[in-house]
């Protein structure tokens, strides 16, 4: 399999020993820096450094990412890794990634994380980038064992083996994903003249709630996305309610069109054709649902 | 009963979602609450591994706030049961980065003698640590730079190293002053990576209309009044606060370059 990427190719690898992760990995980005690609390398610290002195003089043009902190939403980590393939791509012309896969320990999170490796496919899809994903084998609940196939098209086995399990992102999104459903306790504010009247009535609710300021800016540029979309897409704004809900501010926008069903919206990575409204909402929130409701289809943001 | 001794489950569950959607009084409050866990945890690491105690609270303290900002309460994990993977995993990651081997070429050797005099200088004038821009600044390093020698390139510490140092060594109790600088540091850290990461994007007076209009830090203000104040009309207000919002957009939604635009 060789690179010559204009698109992404997202595989995988499972490995036994740190001895193993070090040689394929540093194979694997040596062959793409031969060719001019790009390279990073996304681990903890302690993989980092161990990167670092394998690839040795190669190491001066290889991106090293701390990923410690990167695996908090899926949205969120997407964006982070976007803004890494982007800058890296405004220097060559494709390039290739070696990315540890950082797993909780809470089998209740790994449906979403599962979800996330197979969002990664739509997500960048036409990025001329291709990604290692690494998982330790020694760690590795038998479940994420098995994902691994369902969400890489193609595995480095022995060999690279296609995966026979591989399944459609939407498919495997719309099994996993909870649905979400209106919230308790919300007050209605109403959306206003415009945009901008809307803003006003959401900040004062968040200000009123103690949400933090760079937080309330973070919500207002979400819901403003969100509404934006409700306006141009869905009818207009037929109501807006707020309020906190266990802990956190919540937003429901209901607008007048029949809604939509993609379970992708809002992963796809910006570019050209492609919106970016709720690409935005994800990465600066907790969570983005639709669900539909006698009132209206109702798309619901936690900060 | 919770991880933190003093808290209801609601408490906890409350403070967890407030420190984790980046409310740093509830940040410093979770700190203070799990300190004596983190502490715990800590202690389980032996002396001698060439680590200090106040680096593993630290990392203890940076994994806590971590753990916060990806729990789900709704799956129903209690905090700490979740939460204490994240803080041992962070030690356990600490202590495999200082004990590591790993041997620098001469090149990143001198460039890390300049970062470190940098910083030390830094340290004396000011008496804090500087921010990456002023290293950077010191040292000529671009960021990408500095944070590609700072991710591998941590001091090797062996790990048949001295049995304790700096009077550390058989002190089961960690002191107030440790457990306050290394919270300290950590949120250093968050509000320099996440709190500014907006607002950076924003020129002074995008800022102040938009803070103005919206509240923010103050009494919400009509654009009339955002004008007044600063010798502008309402629809010039309305237009400085349309172009910031419209460059946060733009900043969050920005493309990779195309394929055929690549050198």
């Amino acid at each position: 399999m060789r690179s010559g990427t204009t698109a992404l190719r997202h595989t995988a690898l499972v490995y036994d020993s740190r001895e193993e992760y070090v040689a394929r990995a540093v194979a694997f980005l040596r062959e793409g820096l031969r060719s001019g690609e790009g390279a990073v390398v996304a681990h903890t610290r302690p993989g980092l450094a161990l990167m670092h002195e394998a690839l040795g003089p190669d190491a001066a043009a290889v991106t090293f990412v701390d990923v410690s902190a990167a695996y908090t939403r899926p949205a969120h980590t997407l964006a982070a890794y976007h803004d890494v393939y982007a800058e890296q791509l405004r220097a060559a012309p494709s390039l290739r990634a070696v990315a540890d896969v950082q797993f909780g320990p809470d089998p209740g999170e790994w449906d979403l994380w599962t979800g996330y490796e197979s969002v990664f496919n739509e997500s960048f899809a036409h990025l001329p980038a291709w990604v290692l994903c690494t998982y330790d084998g020694r760690v590795l609940p038998e479940p994420i064992r098995d994902a691994v196939w369902r969400t890489h098209p193609v595995v480095l086995d022995d060999e690279w083996t296609r995966s026979d399990r591989y399944e459609q992102p939407g498919r495997l999104l719309r099994r996993t994903a909870a649905p979400a459903g209106p919230l308790p306790g919300l007050r209605p504010i109403g959306f206003g003249r415009d945009a901008e009247e809307f803003r006003e009535r959401l900040a004062r609710e968040l200000v009123a709630a103690g949400v933090p300021e760079h937080r309330t800016l973070d919500m207002l540029l979400a819901a403003t996305e969100v509404a934006a979309n409700a306006v141009r897409h869905g009818g207009g704004v037929r109501d807006v309610r707020v309020g906190r809900v266990a802990g956190r501010f919540a937003c429901e926008i209901v607008d007048a069109g029949p809604g939509f069903d993609d379970p992708v919206a809002g992963y796809l990575a910006p570019r050209p054709g492609i919106g970016s409204g709720l690409w935005i909402a994800r990465r600066l929130t907790w969570q983005v649902g639709f669900f539909r409701a006698p009132e209206g289809f109702t798309a619901q943001i936690l900060l | 009963m919770t991880g933190a001794a003093r808290l209801s489950a609601d408490q906890e569950r409350h403070l967890v979602v407030a420190a984790g959607s980046g409310d740093l009084d509830a940040c410093r409050r979770l700190v203070e609450e799990f300190l004596p866990a983190i502490g715990s945890l800590a202690r389980r690491f032996p002396h001698g591994i060439g680590v200090q105690r106040q680096e593993l609270l630290q990392e203890g303290v940076a994994g806590l706030l971590f753990a916060a900002r990806r729990y789900d309460p709704d799956l129903g994990t209690p905090f700490w049961a979740y939460a204490s993977y994240w803080v041992r995993k962070a030690m356990q990651d600490l202590v495999a980065e200082l004990t590591m081997p790993v041997a620098l070429s001469d090149r990143a050797v001198r460039a890390l003698a300049a970062i470190r005099a940098a910083r030390n200088e830094h340290l004396r004038r000011h008496g804090v640590d500087p921010t990456t821009d002023q290293l950077t600044e010191a040292t000529g390093f671009t960021r990408d730079q500095l944070h590609r020698l700072q991710a591998a390139a941590r001091t090797p510490r062996s790990v048949s190293g001295p049995a304790a140092r700096d009077g550390e060594g058989g002190a089961e109790q960690l002191g107030d002053g440790h457990a306050e600088l290394a919270f300290e540091q950590v949120l250093d850290a968050i509000e320099t990576r996440e709190v500014r990461d907006l607002a950076e994007r924003l020129g002074e007076r995008e800022r102040t209309v938009i803070r103005a209009h919206y509240g923010l830090g103050g009494p919400a203000q009509t654009l009339k009044q955002i004008g007044q104040g600063l010798g502008l009309t309402a629809e010039r207000a309305r237009q400085i606060e349309a172009a910031a919002l419209g460059k946060l957009r733009e900043a969050l939604a920005r493309p990779a370059p195309p394929l055929d635009s690549a050198p």
